[in-house]
């Protein structure tokens, strides 16, 4: 993999590609929508509309965020309801997808191509004209440009996701759909991949991208799509969800050298609302506001010259972070 | 740039060629040349063995044993089935279909391409069996051959149409078509007469009675007629109905 583009050379690239429309009108409508398959409902009455900018589709494994993106980008049908893109109907109109890009979680590359003849191939299938600067302009966009002869087969994961983003802006996209592009790559290449989002979003194109990671969505969507068990649970900015996560009771573990002590100092915060001592001889505290019991908890300790030797969340799973977020 | 520059209209010859291209690539794997070889040296072998043990076999002995049982009921649909259930099926399989299904083509330049690149690689094989085993067993004689080289390649379009639409809808393709060669073409439409209105193998025997009637025009065969509106419909029907399925399918 070459080396990681200056910020400089991305936007120069990126200026290059085309600056969609600034409207900030709804772009993708997805109106009561349901899929199920057999017995199992994956996705159920959810309604929500998408403009420019990053959103965000969050949500645990098995929560139907691929089922919902399929179903946004025409690959899967809707059990009832409708989406709609730019004012049409998604499914069975090919020509839309001179407007979209799409990038699912899988590596759908043919391995017996080169990184070149891939992307040129899917820029002649969506009839791009200039068709070999097109193609130089999206490899060069995700810094590929030394890797672009060599087969997709030797590629490690991160270059085939790159290069398949390449693929899906060669025609210059309006609308980017990414399902998982994170997945499986590393801190590097989460990075690279990071910065050229935030590029394309800056040019002012709508991007939809899912992710189970908290942390990945609250770094690059200005708006999130929390969706659990196949429904919408919640959907706005993400301040608005964080301020809740943060304002959840979490259960912290203190592994002290004297549990009763820091017990009698710890009940007196406001921001705990219980405690008691473990048979393991730890202290577990119930609190609603994190955060200052994280400033507050070393204060005390060093007040009372207390050895904390351990501290940490008991319930911090995505499973009990989403179940929160779908009580509240 | 703006959007209308981004994206010309496409022509179809473009697309229906880089569908063509891709699928040729995707079917001339190694393994899948190697199975099409035997198999179409099989017809060539038995009938330098015939001749062989006796003097030229007859007609009848030809038409019955390397024609019809050999290479329109079971080489030519075996070979067929090998490159055709793959067009699609291994697109549905490692989920790459959606690389073609999510552009502004329409589905019939998908269809169609996958349809002639499966033709263009079995009809080699195929043609090259039929010519070399007719040229052998009938010494030379030009006009059997053609007559057996084009109900070949007439066998193949259909048995191609009908495999691509089934690595469509099915996961469990080559193991329906090998079901369907041997129960259908093999058995059922061999020993009951009304069926014979219904296989492929019957219209290719058909097309090839009707090209050289002098020396194939043997048994109850279909009139050629019937058997040219029934192919057309076998190879038109299954391309429709692969258009119309990807139209509607959920792509993985």
């Amino acid at each position: 993999m070459g080396a990681l583009p200056e910020v400089d050379t991305m936007s120069a690239a990126a200026e290059r590609m085309v600056q969609p429309h600034a409207s900030f009108e709804p772009v993708i409508k997805v109106e009561g929508v349901s899929r199920w398959f057999g017995n199992v409902v994956a996705v159920s009455e959810v309604s929500f509309d998408v403009r420019p900018g990053i959103t965000g589709l969050l949500g645990p494994n098995g929560a139907g965020k691929t089922t919902l993106l399929r179903m946004m980008t025409g690959l899967a049908a809707t059990s009832t309801g409708t989406v709609t893109v730019f004012g049409e109907p998604v499914r069975d109109n090919p020509p839309l997808y001179r407007r979209i890009g799409v990038m699912s979680e899988h590596e759908t590359v043919y391995g017996f191509m080169n990184g070149r003849e891939f992307v040129t191939m899917m820029g002649r299938l969506r009839g791009v004209s200039d068709l070999k600067n097109a193609v130089d302009r999206a490899i060069e966009f995700v810094d590929l440009a030394d890797a672009q002869h060599r087969p997709m087969a030797t590629y490690s994961r991160g270059m085939r996701q790159r290069m398949r983003l390449a693929a899906t802006l060669v025609h210059d996209p309006e609308i980017l759909v990414l399902d998982e592009p994170l997945n499986g790559a590393d801190p590097r290449q989460r990075l690279h991949f990071k910065h050229l989002l935030e590029t394309l979003a800056d040019q002012g194109r709508t991007i939809v991208l899912s992710s189970h990671i908290l942390e990945e969505v609250e770094e690059l969507a200005e708006t999130v799509l929390l969706i659990v068990n196949g429904k919408l649970a919640a959907s706005g900015g993400f301040r608005a969800i964080r301020a809740a996560l943060n304002q959840r009771p979490y259960h912290v573990r203190v592994v002290s050298d004297s549990p009763r002590e820091l017990a009698a100092a710890v009940v007196t915060l406001g921001s705990v609302d219980a405690v008691h001592v473990d048979p393991d001889g730890a202290l577990v505290v119930l609190s609603r506001n994190v955060l200052d019991l994280q400033i507050e908890l070393p204060r005390l300790a060093q007040k009372h010259s207390i050895r904390l030797r351990k501290v940490e969340p008991l319930d911090d799973s995505l499973e009990s972070v989403f179940g929160y977020l779908v009580e509240n | 740039m703006t959007r209308s520059r981004a994206c010309s209209a496409i022509s179809w010859r473009i697309s229906v060629l880089s569908v063509y291209h891709l699928t040729l690539r995707q079917l001339s794997g190694r393994w899948r040349v190697v199975i099409m070889s035997v198999l179409s040296l099989m017809p060539v072998i038995i009938a330098m063995l015939m001749l062989r043990d006796n003097t030229a076999p007859s007609v009848q002995q030809f038409e019955t044993t390397i024609l019809s049982t050999m290479l329109a009921g079971s080489i030519a649909p075996l070979v067929v089935l090998a490159i055709a259930a793959a067009a699609f099926g291994d697109e549905v399989e490692d989920r790459t279909l959606a690389n073609l299904t999510l552009t502004p083509i329409p589905r019939w330049k998908i269809a169609l391409p996958k349809l002639l690149a499966t033709i263009s690689i079995a009809v080699p094989f195929i043609a090259m069996s039929a010519l070399v085993t007719t040229h052998v067993a009938f010494l030379g004689e030009w006009r059997a051959t053609i007559a057996v080289t084009i109900a070949a390649i007439a066998a193949v379009a259909m048995y191609a149409s009908m495999f691509v639409w089934l690595g469509l809808v099915s996961g469990q393709a080559v193991g329906l078509g090998l079901l369907y060669i041997v129960l259908w073409e093999g058995f059922i439409s061999g020993f009951i007469p009304g069926v014979r209105l219904l296989s492929i193998r019957h219209y290719a025997i058909a097309l090839m009675n009707a090209i050289d009637d002098r020396r194939f025009a043997t048994t109850d065969h279909l009139s050629p007629a019937v058997a040219v509106i029934m192919a057309t419909l076998v190879i038109g029907g299954f391309l429709l109905l692969s258009i119309r399925r990807l139209r509607r399918m959920d792509v993985p």
